[in-house]
């Protein structure tokens, strides 16, 4: 809390951050609704996998996304910890309301624009476009999303077409 | 006041269209009375709003234009087309008046001008034939009844006057009786033939006034002697008991002096006071009505009203669900009737937004009337299912491309003339019709043609020339059909006014698109062209039934739904090419569990769940039916806009989502061709 001249230059912004297996990402808290304790999903026949289904959120009807899978990783597995976190987003200038399965929600951040460092363009598996930035907290790297782009692509899941190498090779160090 | 002026502009517009339909109606019955007021009507209320709210041309304009109206309506003037003709590109021209912008107000000023005169033009033609017949005409009053004793002076037929003719004329005036007097006739040997010994009674009930019965006689004056009186205020002859009343009592007593009768009806007036009176009481009930029959309300508000009530009534099927788990003394009751009055509020403000496809038709009918005139096709156009309803905006969004449609089939469709159609055993005169229907959740708008048909040699070569497939892409029928929606396809052979405006069936396809319809086209060749859009009906709310499959809930559109068959497990599994017997009869079915993928064990019991498909039936199988459910329909948005078979979601009184199915997608998707059948 030194750094008291930067935050006059800087802007600050707030992030929820939620945990995927055992990464850590944030979103930025302009675009959380609110979070939902895990309830009965209708699941949709014939939607894509990470599409988990819909619930009904005070009368409308919202989508959920597993983000697990949308990340490459195994389905989400129902706990105590797993919410629904709801968030407004932009799609092709329409703004819609959907859900995002977590397996935690951690805490809130307030970071300023300068404690966000740029993603590393080699040594992640996810695409560096989804990935707004990294912060850097214990040890460890919370990546913050880029929301918008992340449910415009019409793709899969979000990890580079080397991820599978990836994943085998770290398997192998192990 | 430039609200005010949006708000002219939007009122003026719905108008405009209201002339014009009236104007269809008006040429198709050039005599209605009611029509050419209610035309009078439109320009008298859009000139004074055009005034008001300072749209200079269009007061000028509409004042011109009125003035026909109004001599049609004082039947100064007679209907003809060159006037319809004439009207009709006056309604495009008051559409584009409204327009009104600071860069093409000049233009809109010369055209003006220029339209005025052409109407100034027209009026003086018309005037001048017409003019000598102006005063003869009668002032329309109200019909009142006059007795006449014409008595012709023996010599009446000297001077060439038939008294007879004279008696023609004055029953044109109106409702006639006539009674001769026949008294006065010699016997046979004394008779004159070259004299008149006749003369009349006549009983004239008219709204022409005692001066045209007099101008009936005016050549007569000296030849005979005649007498007027009025008798009564009111259409004695309208009424037949006193019209057999008074019948009898002129032959009875030829001699019969005006009082009299008089005397003889002052009783039976009393009918048509009592009648006058009602018919004042009605018109000033019918006037308040009129003032209250609409008000105008942003869609904004029509729209927060339709989420709040879907909301009360998701929380009353809460209610209702809580009430029945509970028990609470008189709590059902109340749950029952909250039930009960939400469900019609919501029948109610679900059906504010929607409105019938009559709303769009006549703009159709006038394209039709004016493309088969500039084409000289005789074409008819008929409509069905125009009661059908859609959502306002969809109507909205929906003109342009049905107009391109219609515009084809016109064009194109439609042999080019009457002897090419006789030779093909057509009848001479082609036809377009428009058909909408329902059909589960969809609303289906057909416009179907008698016309050539699509060639799908033509189409397949024209497509390779433009190199939108290649010479060896093989394609079925109706893939060669769809190529007519690719854009850069057009396959009129030279451009014309009418088709070729630079659009092509790619924009009517994605315009239709973008209210989430599809479109498509059906033909054969030298029979005729169908082209079929499908529209969903998005502010929909339907009745369904609930059933269920493992953990999911499922809404089938109760409208589609005949009849329900209970079977084992076991007994679906034995049966052969999929076939269940329904009432004795085999009708194919389609294993939902398999087809959605919906993992874990079917339960001992299932049921068959037979919908209507197409002309015949076909069976859905599920674990359980729940019952019947009235489901508010939501879209699920487009994070699922890939999976068409379920058309929208729908909130349970749990609170747990149900999902709504197109049956007539999943028939479409999973029976196989064969299968379907019944």
């Amino acid at each position: 809390m030194d750094e008291n001249q930067k935050k006059q230059t800087s802007t600050m912004e707030t992030f929820l951050s939620f945990k995927l297996g055992k990464e850590v990402f944030a979103a930025s808290a302009n675009n959380v609704v609110n979070i939902l304790e895990l309830k009965p999903i209708t699941k949709v026949p014939h939607a894509p996998e990470y599409m988990s289904g819909v619930i009904n959120l005070r009368g409308q009807v919202l989508p959920v996304i597993d983000m697990r899978i949308k990340f490459g990783m195994s389905p989400i597995e129902p706990t105590v910890d797993t919410c629904i976190i709801v968030l407004n987003i932009n799609i092709e200038k329409e703004e819609v309301k959907l859900g995002i399965l977590v397996d935690a929600v951690s805490e809130v951040l307030e970071l300023e624009d300068n404690q966000i460092e740029p993603s590393p363009t080699i040594g992640t598996k996810y695409k560096a476009e989804f990935i707004r930035g990294m912060f850097k907290k214990d040890e460890s790297f919370i990546m913050l999303l880029n929301l918008d782009l992340i449910f415009t692509k019409d793709e899969l899941v979000l990890v580079e077409e080397t991820t599978t190498k990836a994943n085998v090779a770290t398997e192998e160090e192990k | 006041m430039e609200a005010f002026k949006q708000k002219f502009v939007e009122e003026a517009t719905e108008q405009i269209n209201e002339l014009e339909q009236a104007l269809v109606q008006l040429d198709q019955n050039q005599d209605d009375m009611a029509t050419i007021e209610s035309i009078f009507r439109v320009m008298h209320s859009l000139k004074g709003g055009s005034a008001m709210f300072g749209f200079e041309k269009i007061d000028k304009f509409t004042h011109i234009l009125e003035n026909i109206y109004d001599r049609v309506r004082n039947k100064e003037l007679k209907v003809s087309k060159d006037i319809l003709d004439l009207t009709f590109e006056a309604v495009d021209h008051l559409r584009s008046l409204l327009n009104e912008t600071p860069e093409n107000e000049t233009t809109l000023e010369v055209n003006n001008n220029k339209f005025i005169e052409r109407i100034e033009n027209a009026l003086n033609e018309k005037q001048a034939p017409e003019h000598t017949s102006l005063h003869d005409e009668p002032v329309e009053g109200k019909t009142k009844t006059y007795f006449i004793r014409f008595v012709p002076n023996e010599d009446i037929m000297k001077n060439g006057t038939n008294p007879l003719f004279l008696l023609e004329d004055l029953a044109e005036l109106g409702t006639i009786l006539i009674a001769p007097i026949l008294n006065n006739i010699p016997d046979f040997d004394k008779l004159d033939p070259t004299k008149t010994y006749t003369s009349w009674n006549i009983i004239l009930s008219t709204n022409a006034g005692i001066n045209s019965i007099i101008d009936v006689f005016i050549f007569v004056d000296d030849e005979a002697k005649i007498e007027t009186h009025k008798i009564s205020e009111y259409n004695l002859l309208g009424d037949s008991a006193i019209k057999n009343i008074l019948k009898d009592s002129l032959k009875q007593k030829p001699e019969i002096k005006p009082a009299e009768i008089q005397e003889l009806i002052i009783d039976l007036e009393g009918v048509f006071q009592e009648k006058e009176k009602k018919e004042a009481a009605s018109d000033s009930i019918k006037k308040i009505d009129h003032s209250i029959s609409s008000i105008r309300v942003s869609s904004d508000k029509l729209d927060n009203l339709i989420n709040w009530v879907s909301e009360l009534v998701t929380i009353q099927a809460q209610l209702t669900l809580y009430a029945k788990e509970n028990t609470y003394e008189g709590l059902n009751p109340i749950a029952e009737e909250i039930e009960k009055i939400s469900r019609r509020l919501r029948d109610d403000v679900f059906s504010i937004r929607l409105i019938p496809i009559a709303n769009m038709v006549t703009r159709f009918q006038r394209l039709v009337r004016e493309l088969s005139n500039d084409l000289g096709k005789e074409v008819d156009f008929i409509t069905k299912g125009t009661e059908t309803e859609l959502d306002k905006n969809i109507i909205e969004m929906l003109v342009d491309p049905v107009m391109h449609i219609i515009r084809n089939s016109l064009d194109h469709g439609i042999e080019n003339s009457k002897e090419e159609r006789i030779k093909k055993g057509k009848a001479p005169k082609g036809s377009i019709t428009m058909n909408s229907f329902y059909s589960g959740t969809f609303v289906y708008i057909q416009i179907i043609d008698d016309g050539k048909g699509l060639d799908p040699e033509a189409i397949r070569k024209k497509a390779i020339e433009k190199e939108i497939i290649s010479a060896d892409t093989e394609l079925t029928e109706n893939e060669i059909y769809d190529l007519v929606f690719t854009s850069g396809f057009s396959t009129a052979k030279q451009v014309t006014k009418l088709s070729g405006r630079g659009v092509g069936m790619d924009v009517v396809k994605q315009k239709i698109a973008e209210l989430r319809g599809e479109v498509e086209i059906s033909s054969e060749l030298g029979i005729g062209t169908t082209v079929t859009i499908k529209l969903p009906l998005t502010l929909s709310i339907i009745d369904g039934l609930l059933v269920r499959i493992a953990d999911t809930k499922f809404v089938i559109p109760l409208s589609a739904v005949q009849k329900i068959y209970e079977f084992t497990h076991q007994e679906i599994e034995e049966t052969i090419n999929n076939l269940f017997l329904a009432d004795e009869q085999r009708v194919p079915f389609i294993y939902l569990r398999d087809v959605l993928k919906i993992e874990g064990e079917p339960p001992k019991i299932e049921r068959i769940v037979n919908v209507e498909y197409q002309d015949s039936f076909m069976g859905l199988t599920v674990d359980e039916i729940i019952g019947e459910y009235q489901a508010v329909l939501k879209p699920l948005g487009r994070m699922f806009s890939d999976v068409d078979i379920i058309s929208g979601a729908t909130i349970l009184g749990d609170g747990t989502v149900a999902l709504v199915i197109d049956p007539n997608r999943i028939i479409n998707e999973f029976a196989t061709k064969d299968n379907i059948g019944g």
